[in-house]
């Protein structure tokens, strides 16, 4: 084993802790949402690591249970455009010709449109909802995974083993799953991270702007837009919600260059 | 000149040594030749001693040049490369920078205040290039003259120490010998010391005085050219000149060393060659052999056994190739023509062919010759303009046009084997799975085993992934999986122009061997007439898509009637010192 650097080692501990808090959230804080009008805002304090917001709830207790909205929705994103954006850029790159012309102009369009603003438009036509955003998302996101597969797919393409399962007499999508995707993986995985990463941001970004959860649900975005007020009241309700996106976000990009270096490595390996 | 004392590489990382106590002496204009395979240190030695090491390796031991040690100080380093010494690299098609004209890249290498509109052509007229070509880009010259530049290059520092690594494998078998010849002029003329890394012992006897013979990282033997030329006292060079096949003659058996290059770590303890060699005892494995100089004679060997070895067996005599029945051929391509778009000429402007069941039929050229496109044009990796292919009786001009059955049986009819052993498989998936898949594609029932040792591999390779095999097993898998179907022809595409040589003589072997047990045919593409000559029954030469002389490889081989055969002939080195010519 390989010793891992220590900024790996703390966003490996990151997502870990994030993971957890998605997964296991209504069993950690099963009253994250339990209002305290009563207490009302308060800055840190004993029973409040982090303060409480202006409904007296819990601050820490709403950015674990927030994980479990904003983890899962980007998540989604990510798996959504990387199957859309394998299966149109290994067709494109493999068939070439017409196949790979309407794949690529499809991608231009799509790059041509500013992705929050279109979800914002969609959103705000269509009623808004955490599922339109993420349909959404995936619709703009899938071309960047599309492009960067095709490349991938073209550089395999006519190296002599995929040349050897032609002459095999094997299908297309046979040698394109079984053959070309194998070695094309590290590279669509590397893209699905930035996605993750991007997708967290984004969706955090339209519940912020009102378009994603509804009001008052525990979700990092959200619990940011709401409590923008009371930032002099207890700036921590404000401020540890974003903390959590970029640090996520970061520790995203972080892992997924590591385990693309991995791959890589192994690849080459003697 | 140069003096090498107890070189050592080491990778600190993973603890490995690549290379360890080599020493030698190069005198002011005295020409030396590293010779070796892959993975034997020649390479790693001429780096360490320029201080040019890949990043991760570590250089142990003393290097002086012009009488100062360069070695422990990085300044005399700088001010040696590009001053005293000047290396020749290997690839002429990545050595100069492509976006700038090839006289401001010779001009780079003058020493400061000199006049470069008098040094640059100067230098162009010496290397045999006209002058204009100092405004030139590098895509607009041809590998030949790309080497020729950075020749220019080299020699601008006036440098008293040249260094040429492997400086014309990549260029074609003619240009190679130009290119070496003018090499050896200039180095002549200006009296420079001279390192040559070369994988050809051949060769290394052509272009140098002292030959240094290296293998596992370690010297194996240091003489004389001409001494070792004559008589080799190490066992390794004695199978490392026989494994070069011969163009003059067809040998009854191409001798082959079994296994491969072992690493340097792992014969630490002994002779490296010992597991690979006839006349190792248990004294070879019981420390390493010392490089010791021979009493009366100013060689060395490091074989414990050098003084008694037997003689060495004369040169086989050449035989004559097995006249073969006639039969209906499985292979006919007639008037065959490709232009691909874009391109000034044809790349096949009307070939035809023909192969009968269990003959080997070579097609000979250089690059641009269309050799590889007739090839690929047969197994329908590439569409021919015009022309008809026949494949065991199935017309395979257009695969097109073809439905999905006769598709099915010419696939099965004709398989294809590749030049580059590194990206022939799929690096993600083991060899049995990759065989598997094959025997499956042709209907076989899936014995991995009973097939990987059809190409002599062991049958426990199979849960290996390529990473984890030699270029030499890589490719016998690759053959595995080419004749899993028991084709009745089999086309190969230089299959062993990127392998060691004493690999490539297993390979050559092997191929033999199937062509007798499956009695099936073979295209054989390649540019090495040594390999024609052993293994071919016909051949067809190539030249810019034309087909300027065909017969029986003995014919044609011993009484060329073509002036371009005759050139081709010329180009294989011959080991004296009249060649290259």
């Amino acid at each position: 084993m390989r010793r891992i650097s220590f900024g790996v080692a703390l966003a490996l501990a990151v997502l870990v802790a994030v993971g957890v808090a998605a997964a296991f959230a209504p069993w950690l804080v099963p009253d994250a949402t339990a209002q305290d009008l009563m207490t009302g805002i308060t800055g840190p304090g004993p029973g409040h690591p982090l303060g409480t917001d202006d409904l007296g709830r819990d601050v820490l207790q709403l950015l674990v249970a927030g994980a479990r909205t904003a983890v899962p929705g980007a998540l989604a994103v990510a798996a959504g455009s990387m199957l859309i954006g394998n299966l149109a850029g290994l067709a494109a790159g493999y068939h070439g010709g017409w196949v790979d012309a309407l794949a690529m102009r499809w991608a231009d369009l799509m790059f041509s449109l500013p992705a929050l603003l279109v979800a914002i438009v969609v959103a705000g036509v269509l009623g808004g909802g955490y599922g339109l955003a993420i349909a959404v998302l995936v619709v703009l996101f899938a071309p960047g995974d599309t492009r960067v597969v095709r490349g991938a797919v073209l550089e395999q393409r006519h190296r002599p083993y995929v040349e050897a399962a032609l002459l095999k007499n094997l299908s297309s999508w046979r040698i394109m799953t079984r053959h070309i995707w194998p070695n094309i993986a590290p590279v669509s995985l590397a893209s699905a991270f930035l996605n993750f990463a991007y997708a967290l941001v984004s969706l955090s970004s339209l519940s912020f702007l009102g378009l994603g959860v509804p009001a008052g649900s525990p979700d990092w975005g959200r619990t940011l837009a709401d409590n923008r007020t009371q930032l002099l009241a207890n700036p921590w309700a404000v401020i540890a919600p974003g903390l959590a996106v970029i640090a996520t976000a970061a520790a995203l990009n972080v892992v997924g260059d590591w385990l693309h270096e991995r791959v890589e490595r192994r690849g080459r390996a003697h | 000149m140069i003096r090498v004392d107890g070189l050592t590489v080491r990778q600190p990382a993973t603890g490995r040594t690549l290379l360890s106590g080599v020493s030698f002496e190069a005198g002011p204009g005295e020409s030396v030749a590293i010779v070796g395979e892959s993975g034997s240190g020649k390479s790693l030695t001429v780096r360490a001693l320029l201080g040019l090491l890949p990043s991760g390796l570590e250089a142990g031991g003393e290097v002086h040049v012009a009488g100062r040690r360069v070695d422990d100080d990085p300044r005399a380093l700088r001010r040696m490369r590009g001053g005293t010494v000047s290396l020749l690299m290997q690839d002429p098609f990545t050595l100069l920078n492509p976006l700038r004209r090839a006289g401001r890249q010779i001009a780079d290498g003058l020493p400061r205040g000199a006049d470069a509109a008098a040094e640059v052509p100067r230098l162009l007229a010496e290397v045999g290039l006209p002058a204009d070509v100092a405004g030139r880009y590098p895509f607009q010259l041809s590998g030949g003259m790309r080497q020729r530049v950075g020749l220019a290059a080299a020699l601008a520092a006036a440098p008293r120490v040249l260094v040429a690594d492997e400086p014309t494998t990549a260029l074609d078998a003619t240009t190679q010998r130009e290119v070496l010849a003018l090499i050896r002029r200039v180095q002549r003329e200006r009296d420079m010391t001279f390192l040559l890394i070369t994988h050809d012992l051949r060769l290394a006897f052509s272009m140098c005085e002292r030959v240094i013979v290296m293998y596992a990282g370690r010297v194996m033997e240091m003489a004389g050219a001409a001494e070792l030329r004559r008589e080799q006292r190490h066992p390794y060079t004695r199978a490392l000149l026989a494994a070069e096949p011969p163009a003059d003659r067809r040998l009854a058996v191409i001798p082959s060393v079994p296994g491969s290059v072992p690493a340097h770590d792992a014969v630490a303890g002994g002779c490296g060659f010992a597991d690979r060699c006839a006349y190792a005892t248990p004294e070879c494995r019981a420390g390493v052999p010392e490089l010791r100089a021979e009493p009366g004679s100013g060689r060395l060997s490091a074989c414990v056994r050098a003084a008694g070895l037997p003689a060495a067996p004369p040169p086989p005599p050449g035989v004559t190739a097995p006249a073969r029945p006639a039969a209906e051929p499985v292979l006919t391509v007639r008037d065959l023509r490709k232009t691909y778009p874009g391109g000034a000429r044809p790349a096949l402007g009307g070939v035809g062919l023909t192969v009968a069941p269990g003959e080997i039929v070579a097609v000979v050229g250089e690059s641009g010759s269309g050799k590889t496109t007739l090839a690929r044009c047969v197994t329908g990796l590439e569409r021919p303009d015009s022309g008809s292919i026949t494949l065991g009786g199935l017309d395979c001009s257009d695969y097109a046009a073809m439905d999905r059955r006769a598709v099915r049986l010419a696939r099965r009819t004709a398989q294809m084997i590749f030049q580059d052993p590194y990206s022939t498989l799929n690096p993600a998936r083991t060899v049995g799975a990759t065989l598997k898949e094959a025997l499956a594609a042709d209907g076989r029932p899936q014995d991995v085993g009973a097939l990987l040792e059809l190409v002599g591999l062991d049958p426990a390779l199979a849960r290996l992934r390529p990473a984890n095999l030699s270029g030499g097993q890589r490719q016998r898998v690759a053959i595995a999986r080419a004749v899993a179907g028991e084709p009745a022809l089999l086309v190969c595409d230089e299959p062993v122009s990127a392998l060691d040589v004493s690999v490539q003589a297993q390979i050559l072997t092997l191929l033999a061997g199937l062509r007798e047990r499956l009695s099936m045919g073979m295209l054989f593409i390649t540019h090495d007439l040594a390999v024609v000559r052993q293994l071919a029954d016909r051949l067809y030469v190539l030249r810019a898509g034309e087909c300027v002389e065909s017969g029986a490889v003995d014919a044609v081989l011993d009484a060329p009637a073509h002036p371009y055969t005759r050139e081709l002939l010329a180009s294989v080195p011959d080991g004296t010192g009249g060649w290259p010519h």
